[in-house]
């Protein structure tokens, strides 16, 4: 569990909530921060949580224990308010005009008439629907309803923003819109929290990344900071060695063979080294490959070694 | 683009009650339904009051024809049906046989023929009674004249006997009654439409799931208040459409002044659609809240909707004697009450202390009300999916 950082002004805190469903444990303890500026990818599997994090960060749902901070000071209604939220459930009036529906949603957080309403035209030509302001949300297409729907968490700039499952359902060119804006936001000093089944995606767009399992932060930092914190893994090839030339070498342990390359991991602080001259001991050495897992299999060795 | 450069509009921070409430009024006045919904209704109520005072109107007078001997008797026929009430006018007849074809053809109703004396009369199918009796005392005093009575003893002699009405008969009575009748109905539809209008609005927001979106930015209790209050405002416009339709058309009919197609009337009747509106607006909003989908609205607003119907049922059973014993106790109990107690005060005098009571009574609950609906719709309106058990979402 990482230590929390000291308050800081633009820092969204969450920090030991939890939340049960009767008996079902939904979260258990979690924390995380996000700061200003920065993207925090949120992975973890069905039912890990992950949701239930984002309401409560949102107010929709109260947690049983723990707080949300921004800022340094619990979030209040009012400073909810100004926290961009796409729910996973996705959701908007159908029968209402799409500009109209853009800045009613402003003007409930809080922005003037004339305000909300030019901030509704500059995101939806900021989505390429600059003709369809007047048109009934329904009788858009179903990626266009998504766009829609991010703008409504954009229209009355946010503080903070907060995605359930953003990309779920877009196509390539929609992904890469939506991922562009997100990083805009970021860049542009705010916290930026998402979830996402997509690792690949996250492990590309984002600044952190925190791993969720059974109601539980399991892992977070950077990606190299998670691959810093599993055990270092190299493929090495010594062609003309003969088979056992390592073993004897301390805090090492063979995974794999491929031919004559094997994979060995080492124990937490030992140094590579040792294993380097052993192995130049018996013969010309070809290969000392480290081995950068991706997000993907770090995920599967955290929720593995969580779930043992 | 730096994610401040829209401002938030500084200060100035409108209620959010207001803007949601502000959504309502503006969608549902744009849509076809309220237009459609005005047109037919304010349409019905001119055409029943066009209708009723044509009806009221039918007074049209007998045209009685007198020929030959019996002209003598017009004056005194005229006399005598004024007495007896009845409504004729009076012509001479020059040819007995062109009078009967008159009567056949129907541009005359009755033609008197013979002496004053012996006069008959000729009908189409039946003489109206005080006609008859206007005819008799015509020529009966003619009779005695002819007898050699003066006409001061043939008028004492002729006199009718003086009656003594205890209980004078009002004469708009009906007119009240259908007034009654026509309110009664009105509002029940009224109260219905709106009623179930909120149901369906609030089972919306969780049925397209926006409810996540607007209770991360609005307390539950001020979304349910904008949202009856917006729907409430469009009842209440559509009302006072209907009812100043309803006015135009008295004025315009002329038709014998009713009470409750008066301006205080119509006024009262928007009240109690207020008052009952507000009753069961919350309560149908509590009880939508409990459900997701539009299918089961009506399932979800059923113990809402019969209480609804045996007020309007009650209407039938209280207009017979809208001061009796059932008409009264029922109209100050507050779900029957806007209904009951508007009909009442249309068809006949309501003492003021029971409309006082009634009032406070509706308002009292609606306030014990809106306090339970809040409560239950702040914590089903979360729960998306199957449908919250009530006292599930009463304890929270």
């Amino acid at each position: 569990m990482p230590a929390l950082i000291p308050a800081s002004p633009e820092v969204l805190e969450i920090d030991h909530i939890s939340k049960r469903y009767g008996d079902v444990v939904a979260v258990h303890e979690l924390s995380l921060d996000v700061s200003a500026g920065e993207l925090f990818g949120f992975v973890g599997r069905n039912g890990a949580g992950k949701t239930t994090t984002m309401r409560i960060v949102l107010g929709v749902l109260a947690a049983d224990a723990g707080e949300v901070r921004f800022g340094g000071t619990p979030l209040t209604f009012d400073s909810r308010r100004q926290i961009g939220y796409m729910p996973e459930e996705r959701g908007l009036y159908p029968k209402m005009r799409v500009a109209e529906q853009l800045s009613y949603l402003g003007e409930l957080h809080g922005m003037t008439d004339a305000a909300a309403r030019a901030s509704a035209r500059h995101w939806l030509q900021r989505f390429d629907l600059q003709g369809r302001g007047d048109d009934e949300l329904q009788s858009l297409s179903h990626g266009n309803q998504q766009r829609v729907q991010l703008a409504a968490a954009l229209v009355f700039s946010p503080t903070v923003m907060v995605l359930d499952e953003p990309f779920a359902g877009l196509d390539p060119l929609a992904v890469d819109v939506m991922s562009a804006v997100l990083r805009e936001q970021a860049d542009a000093g705010i916290p930026v929290i998402f979830s996402s089944h997509e690792l690949e995606l996250v492990e590309r767009v984002c600044d952190r990344v925190g791993i969720i399992d059974r109601g539980k932060m399991v892992a977070s930092g950077t990606v190299d900071e998670l691959r810093a914190g599993g055990r270092e893994r190299r493929w090495v090839d010594v062609p003309g060695a003969p088979d056992g030339w390592d073993v004897g070498v301390p805090g090492v342990r063979l995974v794999q063979v491929d031919g004559s390359r094997r994979l060995f991991e080492f124990d937490p602080g030992v140094d590579d080294q040792a294993l380097l001259q052993t192995a130049l001991a018996t013969g010309p050495v070809r290969e000392f490959e480290p081995v950068e897992p991706s997000l993907g299999e770090l995920f599967r060795a955290v929720i593995g070694e969580a779930g043992a | 683009m730096t994610a401040r450069s829209w401002s938030l509009g500084g200060t100035r921070r409108v209620p959010t009650t207001f803007l949601v409430a502000r959504r309502e009024v503006r969608m549902r006045l744009r849509s076809r339904v309220f237009v459609g919904g005005t047109i037919v209704m304010a349409a019905l109520v001119v055409v029943g009051i066009v209708a009723a005072s044509l009806l009221a109107g039918k007074t049209t007078p007998v045209r009685v024809g007198f020929s030959g001997g019996s002209q003598a008797l017009e004056r005194s026929f005229t006399a005598s049906a004024a007495a007896l009430g009845a409504n004729v006018t009076v012509s001479d007849i020059a040819d007995v046989t062109a009078g009967r074809a008159q009567v056949t053809a129907g541009t005359l109703d009755v033609l008197v023929t013979g002496s004053s004396t012996a006069p008959t009369a000729v009908v189409k199918v039946a003489i109206p009674s005080n006609v008859d009796s206007a005819l008799y005392l015509a020529s009966e005093a003619a009779r005695l004249s002819d007898a050699g009575l003066p006409p001061a003893a043939v008028t004492s002699a002729m006199a009718l006997v003086p009656v003594q009405i205890l209980q004078p008969s009002k004469p708009k009575e009906n007119q009240n009654l259908f007034a009654g009748l026509a309110v009664g109905i009105l509002l029940w539809i009224a109260l219905g439409i709106y009623g179930s209008q909120v149901a369906q609005g609030v089972v919306e927001e969780k049925a397209t799931r926006i409810m996540e979106i607007l209770l991360a930015t609005i307390q539950p209790s001020r979304l349910l208040a904008g949202k009856v209050i917006g729907i409430g405002l469009v009842g209440l416009l559509q009302l006072t459409i209907v009812g100043a339709a309803a006015l135009v058309a008295v004025q315009v009919t002329n038709v014998a002044s009713i009470p409750a197609l008066g301006v205080a009337g119509i006024l009262g009747d928007l009240f109690w659609f207020m008052l009952g509106f507000l009753f069961y607006a919350t309560a149908y909003a509590a009880v939508a809240s409990l459900v997701s989908r539009q299918e089961e609205v009506q399932s979800a607003i059923a113990p809402i909707s019969i209480l609804q119907i045996a007020g309007y049922l009650l209407v039938y059973a209280a207009l017979p004697n809208p001061s009796g014993p059932l008409a009264t106790v029922c109209s100050l109990l507050p779900p029957f009450a806007p209904i009951l107690m508007a009909v009442r005060m249309a068809a006949s005098d309501v003492p003021f202390w029971q409309v006082g009571l009634a009032v406070a009574l509706t308002v009292a609950s609606i306030v014990g009300l809106t306090w339970l609906a809040g409560r239950i719709y702040a914590n089903a309106a979360m729960r998306l999916g199957t449908r919250v058990r009530f006292m599930d979402a009463f304890r929270g």
